[in-house]
């Protein structure tokens, strides 16, 4: 089998807070246009490892490292190259849609061009049309989601790392997100999301890791998950996973 | 560069929303309303000097004392002495006036033979508020008026070939004030009266930009933590020491355009108050011009830089407070410490003389950096720029340790793992 080139190389990550351990020896790899799932229960410590990822926490121990560059050493560089979408983030509430997509996308580009690429990206993605003269205060929740991922996207990074990006959507808006989740890694794009939505990790991911405790207890594609513990779908591959440990 | 002042546009536009412009306007326009509608009242009690008079004597000296009132500008009404006084009473009352001298019977006798005589004065006080205060100086500068005439009267029948003046008087009093090293022929009152004015609308407005700003930047960082803004920032390829220091200058200046707007309300509000005799009154502006009392250019930017540096030390203090919330509505408590090192010496300045309080008293205060602005006015007033200087580059070391801590908290996992909670910890 053609081994796929490695976008994000996570080994051994620990991050302790104080005397807490949030991860513990966490390894895993993302390759190309790969869709990568992290699941487990509340504080498994699924957000704990994006942020580290995200380098937004340095890790206690272990190394990340993003096309090769290493995430703390050459955090810089690495920052270039990902972007991150916090679980139930927001925006700035007094600028507009428009105005929240252009200071971000000056905030990533380098030049003018590259910016108002940036932003042709984000408008067709977001699809907000007309609402994004609006004022984010006056967003839905799907909106501002919409207008979040869009931001996250914009920029076609290496890595898109995804926590939680339909939490608390309806069905509707949350289906529109996965649908352009997806569209987005087979135009080359590598994607870390959590979730705690099993039916849209089967729908997204190609390899999925099921964490708890803040250790990783299971990786392999949602069809070997599902042969090894004889389940019918992820739910019961997680439920058996998380409960017989 | 180009990625710092991008950063400076969203701060400065995420801060100044209407909701921040609105009440700040309403303010300086209410501001300016209420100084015209105080200053035309005060204006108006001077001009009517109104009071009654009854006269139970009905001796030539009584009718003198009526007569030297009038001439004196007092719109004299006199009330029928066969009336009781409720009766008299209420009639002033609803002449809005009130004032009423009673002079008694036998009232002119009593003066002609060198007897004090006792005259009764009601002040009627329908509230206790400044403009009342007006009304008793009226009565007073009245009773003056009748105790001058009398004495004169006295006098001229005593000794006829002197003025009664140079007998009351004989001594003539030229003040000479000292300030610094400048002397200026002027009364002190009129100095100290002056310096007031100044002194009590610079220190609130100190005190409401230090802590404007304080606040501002203190809530931006807990609502960019809450809303998880911040966590998006801190991942984009723009480096930590540009996040904080463009939330620092978004956060100044906005503060320093609030202080204008303030600058000007309070400018509007004192002139109102004082009839737009700010500067001081006839004759006396070159004296307090000669005394170095009034403020140059290179003063006003001397006094500028103080309060510069202070928002700045605020500023970075306040970054750190911003840090430990969790979300907005924690940045009021925790921003309380912050608060009460602005308002002690915002008190002590208003109303103690800072040189007159125990010297572990006097380091305490120079040791909080918020001191400064508040003593750079008197300080330039006095000359003692050597004092100043010394505040402003104690206030940029401050400014400089916290904006270190500050960098160091954003630059590490600190900024995201910082909490607290004061809500939570009460329960």
């Amino acid at each position: 089998m053609m081994r796929m080139k490695k976008v994000l190389e996570v080994k051994n990550l620990s991050k302790s807070f104080g005397k807490i351990p949030a991860v513990s020896g966490v390894s895993f790899d993302i390759g190309e246009n790969q869709i990568f799932a992290l699941i487990g229960p509340n504080g498994a410590g699924k957000s704990t490892t994006l942020r580290m990822i995200a380098t937004i926490l340095t890790p206690t121990s272990g190394s990340i490292k993003i096309c090769g560059r290493d995430s703390v050493k050459e955090a810089d560089e690495v920052r270039k190259m990902i972007s991150y979408l916090p679980e139930e983030a927001g925006a700035y509430k007094n600028l507009t849609g428009l105005e929240y997509l252009k200071f971000m996308a000056a905030l990533f580009a380098e030049n003018r061009a590259t910016e108002k690429r940036y932003l042709a990206t984000a408008e067709e993605i977001s699809n907000l049309k007309d609402r994004l003269k609006s004022k984010v205060n006056t967003y839905s929740k799907g909106m501002t989601r919409k207008l979040l991922l869009a931001r996250t996207v914009m920029i076609e990074p290496k890595l898109a790392i995804l926590d939680e990006p339909t939490s608390g959507l309806d069905v509707v808006n949350a289906f529109e997100i996965r649908k352009t989740i997806n569209q987005l890694s087979k135009r080359g794009m590598s994607v870390l999301l959590s979730s705690h939505n099993m039916l849209e990790i089967e729908f997204l991911s190609e390899e999925v890791g099921i964490i708890n405790q803040g250790k990783i207890q299971e990786i392999g594609s949602v069809s070997e998950l599902k042969s090894k513990y004889k389940a019918k779908n992820l739910e019961e591959v997680f439920i058996n996973s998380v409960h017989n440990r | 560069m180009r990625k710092f002042l991008i950063l400076i546009k969203k701060e400065v536009k995420e801060l100044l929303t209407l909701q921040m412009v609105l009440p700040l306007v309403v303010t300086m326009v209410v501001f300016a309303f209420v100084g015209d509608i105080a200053g035309d009242q005060a204006k108006k009690s001077q001009e009517n000097r109104s009071l009654t008079v009854v006269n139970y004597d009905q001796s030539p000296t009584a009718a003198a004392v009526i007569s030297a009132l009038k001439s004196a500008d007092f719109n004299v009404s006199e009330s029928d002495h066969a009336k009781s006084i409720d009766e008299i009473l209420r009639e002033t009352k609803e002449r809005q006036q009130s004032a009423v001298v009673i002079i008694p019977e036998n009232f002119g006798q009593g003066v002609t033979s060198g007897q004090a005589q006792e005259i009764e004065a009601y002040t009627i006080m329908n509230n206790f508020s400044l403009s009342a205060s007006q009304n008793s100086v009226i009565l007073k500068s009245a009773l003056e008026a009748i105790n001058n005439y009398i004495s004169d009267q006295l006098i001229r029948s005593r000794v006829s070939d002197l003025k009664p003046e140079e007998i009351k008087s004989p001594i003539k009093v030229r003040d000479i004030v000292v300030v610094g090293n400048a002397r200026a022929a002027v009364s002190p009152e009129a100095v100290v009266g002056f310096i007031s004015q100044q002194t009590t609308f610079i220190p609130i407005i100190l005190f409401i930009v230090i802590l404007f700003a304080a606040q501002m930047i203190a809530t931006t960082i807990a609502s960019e933590k809450e809303n998880k803004t911040l966590e998006t920032l801190l991942s984009a390829p723009v480096s930590r020491r540009a996040i904080v220091s463009s939330k620092m200058i978004g956060a100044g200046i906005v503060a320093l355009l609030m202080a204008l707007v303030y600058i000007f309300g309070f400018r509007y509000y004192m002139d109102g108050m004082t009839g737009g005799a700010l500067g001081g009154v006839d004759g006396t502006n070159q004296a307090f011009s000669d005394l170095g009392l009034v403020f140059s250019v290179s003063d006003y930017l001397i006094l500028g830089a103080s309060l510069f540096c202070g928002i700045l030390a605020a500023l970075a203090i306040a970054l750190i407070i911003g840090s430990f919330a969790e979300d907005s509505k924690n940045v009021q408590g925790l921003i309380t410490p912050l608060m009460v090192l602005i308002i002690i010496p915002y008190f002590f300045v208003m109303f103690l003389d800072i040189n007159t309080l125990t010297p572990a008293l006097k380091y305490l205060i120079y040791a909080i950096p918020f001191s400064h602005p508040f003593l750079a006015a008197p300080n330039i007033f006095l000359g003692n720029f050597n004092q100043v200087i010394f505040g402003i580059i104690y206030q940029i070391i401050v400014f400089i340790v916290f904006v270190l801590i500050a960098g160091k908290i954003f630059s590490s996992d600190l900024i995201l793992t910082l909490k607290l909670n004061l809500n939570r910890k009460k329960r």
